[in-house]
């Protein structure tokens, strides 16, 4: 079945927060923005980055943004990809670098901001903050309890208006 | 079995399998109706302070 994407003439938002260095406890002002060619060299599977994120990047439906550390452009530590729907916007995937995952986890907080991050687009695209996703299975009452998200029939998620502005509130003050 | 702890360390990945168009209008409705519920307490809400006053 053919898809109706929405293109959208995107501006680059720079939105000011913070993850935590799990060690040190430290906060590190972050940025949001627009992935670029050049940074699809470092974002492969070689060099730990689970998804294909070049396949991504050459839909013409998404727009994959990536987090980084202010000051420090050129370590990405975690991407997400996005598509503006026509009531709402939808999260394809979301990964946390390499070494932003797991026990040993450099950075605290890296999903939570993407997530927050799209929530707020979400509000000034005009869609009242909703987002939407598709969870895997056992993943879904992780999400309710993380993201606020609510399950609307088999593994669709959305994140409504009151959730959303939670995240923001949590990730964006 | 996947327990919590696991499920904490997988964070945030989604099923990047495409939506099909009968997923896109559940999304879609439950905005809608989601949406509605919405102004109706805010009307209800608004109804109860004049009433207060």
């Amino acid at each position: 079945m053919k898809n109706n994407p929405q293109y959208i003439d995107i501006e680059i938002d720079k939105l000011t927060n913070s993850i935590i260095n799990v060690i040190t406890g430290d906060n590190f002002q972050t940025v949001v923005s627009v992935l670029d060619n050049h940074d699809l060299k470092s974002v492969t599977k070689r060099n730990g980055w689970l998804f294909n994120w070049k396949s991504e990047f050459k839909l013409p439906d998404r727009d994959v943004y990536k987090l980084t550390i202010e000051g420090n452009p050129e370590v990405i530590q975690g991407l997400i990809s996005i598509t503006e729907r026509k009531d709402h916007v939808y999260m394809h995937l979301i990964e946390s670098a390499p070494f932003n995952l797991g026990q040993n986890k450099v950075y605290l907080g890296v999903p939570g901001n993407l997530v927050a991050f799209t929530c707020r687009l979400a509000f000034h695209r005009g869609f009242e903050g909703y987002v939407s996703f598709t969870s895997k299975s056992q993943l879904i009452e992780h999400y309710r309890k993380t993201l606020g998200a609510i399950n609307i029939g088999g593994n669709l998620m959305v994140i409504n208006t009151g959730s959303a502005l939670r995240l923001i509130d949590k990730y964006f003050k | 079995m996947v327990t919590s702890k696991k499920l904490l360390e997988v964070d945030f990945f989604f099923d990047p399998k495409p939506l099909t168009t009968k997923e896109k209008e559940m999304i879609s409705e439950f905005i809608k109706t989601d949406k509605e519920k919405k102004s109706r307490l805010k009307k209800s809400r608004e109804v109860r302070k004049q009433q207060q006053f």
